[in-house]
């Protein structure tokens, strides 16, 4: 038998196929998400309690735990015959070109079937560009600008709430306030210059207007500045009967501390969560800021209605040696909800995963958050993320708004002695 | 705008400008010493930082009293980083400017990654100073007891730098070799020590100012960068490599940033220092006191 040069190239070329079908076999055994965090940089710290958080996801996705979530029972994705799921970290360090180079490269080299973070909102801009480019799904986990979802993307999912609906549970509670006797009349406005800030201010001063809310000040300030006490000064001038800070960790550490070193006392404070809710901040300032109320979709006194919570807790505390708060509350249940769309599908094609995450339709109880279900829109968006008001009392988080979820009542204005309980 | 707003913006701008003076003093020092930037000064901010929380936290000593002992740590990691790297990159035959940039660069690098390391990215700061919630209220004007304590740390420090220079021999020896390194050799008088010493002095100087900062600021791997950029204006602005210079540039700054902030949005305060320099370099390129 004579071998042809064109039968030892068809031959290589099967034999060459034939090795790199296995090598996909194995790989396939393996579910890879892709998840973009800030791991260094000024905010590595929120990125590496993600980190942490993330990874609990993938314990209760990857072994079988008695809990009431989505894929906690199961070992592994049962749609794929118990595969597990392995996650792909990238540092985008806060940079929105560095958050869309490092998710091109997750997509084409290291063949993630979705992408998940990406706590600055800014980065999540660029992020879900990308991932809408290559057809690959992308959850918002925890970045909460309203323009997120508003861009017209098919790939984009978002199962916590934006920051118009928290914006808007701010001004529900000053209404039930003033109702009770309480007299808001105006607001100064704290935010730092990026599109969490900028947005954020935008809906507020939206809903002030519509509401009959005076802005007494409207303060923008560089993130990151190594001063805040010309900012401040103009606070104290302004002296508003509600001082209502977008910032993240850094700011918000130096915000308080310049407030106390002007002798500037605000009558109430009511944080767009970010720095407001990570434990370095309380750590920091923690003693300065008795009776601050952040917006927030989850707080540990959840437990008395949610029972997963407290198994949640635990396992995220023995990671990560904290308790679980607002932002990454919200990363767990995003993977969750994600790797929920991907077994459902069946399959790592983006479209197929696409079509299962629309279709995600999950019961409130199933949850470790106060939301009523997850159903996304058109957009992407779940608009049952109903979100809390928390109040920092004794050094722990209580929910008094709204009424339905509250465990205690709120103190106002925040300078006035606790209640006894 | 009152005149209680406005007195209290100058003040507290003064404050902060005699702090950004000491922080940029050592990074002048060393330039003017042997033509060097260091990229790093930053980080060698945060070094200091960290030493003042490491004595706050493992001694219990306040940072007003373990400033000089942050200050001699610096000192010592100063002349070693002269020592190990930059003897050595000083060595270069072609492009040696760059060599120095690349090596204080990664030093940079390096020490942010190491911070990150060992002491996570998690924002610290120090609860029980002696300074701590301390403010000392006149008529209205609020001067914090920790940015008050800073400012006279760094007045302090120039006075003791003015004396170092002119009335000791080892000023003298810094003088000479930053006029002339070539010349000093043929005297006697040891280039490398001087240099050695000049890194340690300019070292120590940034471990009193984070000692001082350590006080009233959040400490995390990254702090330095802010603070590193007001760094290198305020020396361009001051002149490369006069000492005072850095103590009147220091002050302008903050002095312009407040007045920025209390004219325009807040957010653009930085532009006003920048609109400075720039004005600055217009009219002496070399910058305001620098003799070149």
């Amino acid at each position: 038998m004579k071998i042809s040069r064109r039968d030892v190239f068809i031959g290589g070329a099967a034999s060459l196929a034939a090795v790199s079908a296995c090598a996909r076999a194995q790989r396939s055994q393996d579910i890879a998400i892709g998840a973009l965090y800030p791991l260094s940089g000024a905010s590595g710290a929120s990125g590496v309690d993600a980190r942490h958080a993330l990874e609990t996801a993938v314990d209760v996705i990857n072994t079988s735990i008695d809990v009431d979530l989505p894929l906690a029972k199961s070992a592994g994705l049962a749609g794929f015959g118990g595969a597990k799921v392995t996650m792909v970290y990238a540092d985008h360090q806060g940079d929105p070109q560095k958050g869309r180079a490092e998710a091109e490269r997750l997509i084409t080299q290291r063949n993630v079937a979705a992408l998940i973070g990406v706590y600055f909102s800014s980065v999540a801009a660029t992020v879900s560009q990308t991932a809408e480019r290559y057809a690959i799904p992308f959850l918002a986990a925890d970045s909460s600008s309203p323009s997120l979802h508003r861009r017209g993307l098919k790939f984009f999912f978002r199962p916590a709430a934006h920051d118009e609906m928290f914006s808007k549970v701010m001004f529900d509670f000053f209404d039930a306030l003033n109702t009770k006797g309480a007299k808001i009349e105006t607001l100064s406005l704290f935010h730092e210059d990026t599109i969490f800030g900028t947005d954020s201010a935008n809906t507020q001063i939206k809903l002030a207007d519509e509401r009959g809310y005076k802005i007494a000040t409207d303060i923008r300030y560089r993130a990151n500045s190594p001063s805040l006490t010309a900012e401040v000064q103009q606070l104290k001038a302004a002296d508003a009967d509600v001082l209502m800070p977008s910032s993240y960790t850094t700011d918000s550490i130096l915000l308080v501390k310049t407030m106390a070193e002007l002798g500037y006392k605000p009558k109430a404070i009511i944080a767009q969560d970010a720095g407001f809710s990570e434990s370095s901040f309380y750590d920091a300032v923690g003693d300065k800021v008795e009776g601050v109320i952040s917006r927030a979709s989850f707080s540990r006194d959840l437990a008395a209605k949610r029972p997963s919570v407290g198994k949640v807790n635990e396992l995220f505390k023995a990671r990560s040696g904290k308790d679980l708060n607002d932002a990454t509350s919200r990363e767990f249940m995003g993977l969750l909800i994600l790797a929920d769309g991907i077994d459902r599908a069946k399959s790592t094609d983006g479209e197929k995963i696409r079509e299962a995450l629309a279709a995600t339709d999950v019961p409130g109880e199933r949850t470790i958050m106060p939301w009523k279900q997850v159903k996304f829109d058109e957009a992407g968006q779940n608009n049952d993320a109903d979100p809390v008001l928390v109040q920092y009392v004794r050094g722990r988080f209580v929910t008094i708004f709204p009424a339905e979820a509250a465990t205690a009542e709120p103190i106002w204005p925040m300078n006035s002695s606790a209640p006894r309980t | 705008m009152t005149a209680e707003t406005i007195v209290q913006s100058l003040l507290s701008g003064l404050l902060t400008g005699l702090i950004y003076a000491l922080i940029a003093v050592g990074l002048s020092l060393i330039f003017g010493l042997m033509d060097v930037v260091n990229f790093a000064h930053g980080e060698f901010l945060m070094a200091a930082m960290y030493a003042t929380l490491g004595f706050t936290l493992v001694l219990a000593i306040d940072p007003i009293i373990s400033a000089p002992l942050v200050a001699a740590l610096l000192f010592v990691f100063g002349a070693l980083v002269y020592v190990g790297i930059i003897r050595f990159a000083m060595r270069a035959r072609t492009n040696v400017g760059m060599v120095q940039i690349f090596s204080t660069f990664g030093l940079a690098i390096l020490m942010r990654g190491l911070a990150q390391f060992f002491f996570t990215p998690d924002y610290r700061s120090i609860q029980h100073a002696w300074t701590t919630g301390r403010t000392f209220s006149v008529g209205g004007v609020y001067l914090p007891a920790p940015q008050l304590v800073g400012a006279l740390v760094s007045a302090a420090a120039f006075v003791g730098l003015f004396l170092l220079m002119r009335r000791t021999d080892f000023g003298k020896a810094l003088e000479a070799t930053r006029e002339d390194a070539e010349a000093v050799a043929l005297v006697g008088i040891n280039r490398n020590r001087v240099f050695m010493l000049g890194w340690g002095l300019g070292s120590a100087l940034i471990g009193l100012a984070g000692a001082a900062m350590a006080m009233f600021f959040y400490i995390y791997p990254d702090v330095g960068a802010s603070f590193a950029l007001i760094a290198y204006v305020t020396v361009a602005l001051g002149g490369f490599g006069s000492v005072f210079g850095a103590l009147a540039a220091g002050v302008i700054v903050g002095l312009v940033e407040a007045i920025t902030a209390m004219l325009v949005p807040p957010s653009l305060k930085s532009v006003g220092i920048y609109a400075v320099y720039l004005a600055v370099v217009f009219f002496r390129p070399r910058g305001l006191f620098g003799s070149m």
